[in-house]
């Protein structure tokens, strides 16, 4: 990351009232992909809402043969809206971020990374620090493990396996 | 596409190899349809249910 980029990213960007920073990487099988613009409208909501701040996309590529190639989203030739957050983004992944990311990526499939902070949830974090609060987990539960969760309960509660 | 230089030979943000999130074995494990397992977590994350045993 260059300063320019560092310090764009971060202007104004107190780091006592920083959000919490995610990422997701969405995988789309071949020929599953089927792009109308309407996760870039979402995306573009929920930044122009304050909700989150987009710091970094890369767009990863998996051949047949595992071989990952990555793209920036200045890259695209039809960024459409996206272009208005394009400009603001930070290169916060690293080449080597890139390995680890596609590692979870199945050959012969296309990958969207998605880098951001949660600007919705700054204000607490900060008021957490502030009261001495230190963050020591966390983590985000799959629904999958909350009907685990439930279906085992049944089975105890019913006397099942 | 190669990366941007700025990206490369800096140490990374996600510290290791990341491992697909096992969604899809447990959502076609036989059970009830997909649909009965969103009331049913619908209404175990509702406000006001009760069901902790510690």
């Amino acid at each position: 990351m260059t300063n320019t980029t560092t310090e764009a990213a971060t202007q104004g960007t107190d780091l006592d009232s920083l959000g919490p920073v995610d990422y997701i990487v969405v995988e789309f099988p071949a020929g599953a992909s089927n792009f109308t613009g309407e996760m870039a409208k979402e995306l573009i909501r929920l930044v122009d809402a304050g909700t989150i701040r987009l710091i970094d996309v890369l767009i990863l590529t998996k051949d047949a043969d595992g071989s990952i190639e990555a793209a920036e989203l200045s890259d695209s030739e039809d960024l459409g809206e996206l272009r208005k957050l394009e400009s603001q983004l930070a290169e916060l992944l690293a080449a080597e971020d890139v390995a680890h990311l596609a590692a979870a990526m199945e050959p012969g499939t296309t990958a969207g990374v998605l880098i951001w902070e949660n600007l919705w949830a700054a204000p607490f974090a900060s008021a957490a620090r502030r009261s001495g609060g230190q963050l020591i987990a966390n983590g985000r539960i799959p629904i999958q493990a909350i009907i685990a969760s439930i279906e085992a309960d049944e089975r105890s509660t019913n006397g099942g396996d | 596409m190669p990366l941007r230089p700025g990206r490369v030979g800096r140490v990374g943000v996600i510290g290791a190899p990341v491992a697909k999130t096992a969604v899809v074995a447990r959502a076609v494990t036989p059970g009830p349809a997909p649909i009965a397992k969103t009331a049913v977590v619908a209404a175990a994350v509702t406000p006001g249910r009760g069901r902790r045993r510690i």
